[in-house]
């Protein structure tokens, strides 16, 4: 294993992989489970319905109704949940990358070896790409597997174009805290900036739907182009996808060009 | 001539409004040891790090092999080993897994040298370097620059943390090296830990070399104090006016002196007499390394 950037990533990092998926399998498989339960489906919709139209954005995308399983589920989990449980993954192993080395003075032995930097940003990369992938794929055998165990019919199709695009936003971000890595050679900073945005990024898209003056600046937010076309409803769409696989390409990117062009910290 | 293995022009580097190296002229040949000394600060990691390329000059170049080392990095990297100063390493892997990685990094290995390495500077390559003591650390990280045979070595600081019998092995494993016709760029702030394994100094100070030079030119300069004890007094005159005497002085039987140079004639004219005892103090490295930065900082 241990003879590549990314194989020395899959060796130290392969174990919070694992625990992370069981935990991003687990917490959907939990809330469809729980779906059956739900026996006041038609109060609950009646209350979204009462609530006034701010308020209730935060929890659904337009149009919905969580009378439908996907719906619920739109509302529970894809709002924020998933994207989250993923950003919990990508940001900080982005961070880490190239910042974390640089932190703990390894990186000049590295860096003396005969290897270019940018190998060693896509390297590391592609092991955060790969982790997502692993992800989406925990959460989407959580659902499937927990809808299973309570006979919920779900349209598993459109639920994976809704995991597909939690995991490209989630790379975005990734892509972002990178470059801030790389950038900076600090760790922290390429972990907190990414959040912070992703919380601003999520209200400029909720709340722009609502304040006419934010409604403009709704395709800034990369949750715009995760959520607003609703795919838990209308299935993936490419032109949202492109948005966000371009923003990840980009900053990643953005981030080999400038590691190569940095002084390393000592 | 054969092409330098190192050669820096005007090299520089200022880290916003602090110096780190200014001007550096340095050329390093095929097949010799140099050591690299200077005080803490004088500028050492700074321009090991511009020959690795992970740091950028200010102004100036680096060659290594003569090819320029902003646009070569990579593959001149290829033959060279590093151990960086202030070593920091996976500390979850154990040393082999270490030369497992960088092994597959560079493409090639050699597990027996890496195995006759490891026996020779007495390391235990299956430990977690977590659990190893800072000098065991140190010669993992020698092992891993050695392992790769590289034709240019650079290590910054490589005698830290080692007892003085690794450190005595380490010095043979580089004249061995130097004997292959390699090259050997080793800084050290500790100079009579270094001066036997090399074959010329460099000097720096404040960023700017100070001084190049073999070590044996460096000695023939040396200034000897002798002092010779009689069993009666001799006169006095008859040293002072022998080659490279200075500073003649007695004290009832004994007399002293200063010797630039051969002792030869000091011994030949005190066989004159009955001598009692002598003594002569080389002065060591460390003493010429401060005069010489005496007359740098006065010529400033």
């Amino acid at each position: 294993m241990l003879r590549s950037v990314f194989g020395k990533s899959v060796h130290d990092l392969w174990r919070p992989l694992v625990a992370w998926t069981l935990f991003t399998a687990a917490w959907p498989a939990f809330y469809i489970a729980l779906y059956p339960s739900i026996g006041a489906v038609e109060e609950m919709q009646q209350l979204l319905d009462a609530m006034p139209p701010a308020i209730r954005s935060i929890f659904v995308s337009e149009g919905l109704d969580i009378g439908s399983p996907e719906g619920y589920l739109n509302m529970e989990l894809f709002a924020f949940v998933l994207p989250l449980l993923f950003m919990a993954w990508t940001i900080p192993v982005a961070a880490g990358a190239t910042a974390g080395e640089e932190e703990r003075g390894t990186l000049d032995m590295l860096l003396a070896l005969p290897i270019r930097r940018w190998r060693v940003v896509a390297g590391k990369g592609a092991f955060m790409v790969v982790g997502t992938v692993v992800l989406g794929a925990g959460a989407l055998a959580g659902l499937a597997l927990g809808a299973a165990a309570v006979s919920v019919p779900l349209d598993m199709g459109k639920v994976a174009a809704g995991v597909v695009l939690a995991g490209l936003l989630a790379l975005a971000f990734g892509g972002l805290a990178l470059l801030i890595g790389a950038l900076s050679g600090r760790r922290m900073a390429a972990i907190a900036i990414p959040f912070a945005l992703s919380v601003a990024a999520f209200f400029v898209n909720t709340l722009g739907a609502l304040v006419d003056w934010l409604d403009p600046w709704r395709p800034v937010s990369p949750f715009y182009h995760y959520i607003a076309g609703d795919p838990l409803s209308r299935g993936l769409d490419p032109g949202s996808a492109l948005v966000l696989v371009a923003g990840a390409v980009v900053a990643g990117a953005l981030a080999a060009v400038a590691f190569e062009r940095r002084d390393l910290a000592a | 001539m054969t092409e330098p293995v190192i050669r820096t022009r005007g090299l520089t580097k200022w880290y916003g409004r602090n110096r780190g190296i200014e001007g550096l002229d340095l050329e390093v040949g095929p097949g010799e040891i140099v050591g690299y000394l200077g005080p803490n600060g004088a500028g050492k990691t700074t321009t090991i790090r511009l020959l690795l390329d992970l740091i950028r000059p200010s102004r100036g170049s680096a060659e290594l092999f003569g090819l320029d080392v902003r646009r070569h990095g990579a593959d001149l990297r290829r033959r060279v080993g590093y151990l960086p100063g202030g070593l920091r390493l996976y500390e979850s892997l154990s040393g082999r897994e270490l030369l497992d990685y960088f092994g597959g990094l560079r493409g090639r290995r050699d597990r027996l040298l890496e195995a006759r390495l490891a026996k020779r500077l007495d390391l235990d390559l299956t430990r977690e370097i977590r659990s190893l003591s800072h000098g065991t650390k140190q010669k993992v990280g020698l092992v891993a620059a050695l392992a790769a045979a590289p034709d240019l070595l650079i290590l910054d600081e490589p005698t830290t943390g080692l007892d003085p019998l690794v450190q005595i092995e380490l010095f043979e494993l580089l004249t061995e090296v130097r004997g292959e016709g390699r090259t050997v760029f080793l800084s050290s702030h500790i100079l009579p830990e270094v001066e036997r394994a090399c074959d010329r100094v460099a000097f720096i100070r404040e960023g700017r070399l100070v001084a190049m030079e073999a070590i044996a030119a460096f000695k023939a300069r040396a200034v000897r104090r002798v002092e010779l004890q009689f069993a009666e007094p001799v006169p006095a005159g008859a040293f002072a006016g022998l080659p490279g005497v200075r500073d003649v002085a007695q004290d009832g039987t004994t007399l002293t002196c200063s010797v630039t140079g051969p002792v030869d004639a000091v011994v030949k004219e005190a066989a004159r007499h009955t001598v009692v005892a002598v003594t002569s103090a080389e002065p060591s490295l460390e003493d010429l390394f401060l005069a010489q930065y005496r007359e740098a900082a006065d010529a400033a």
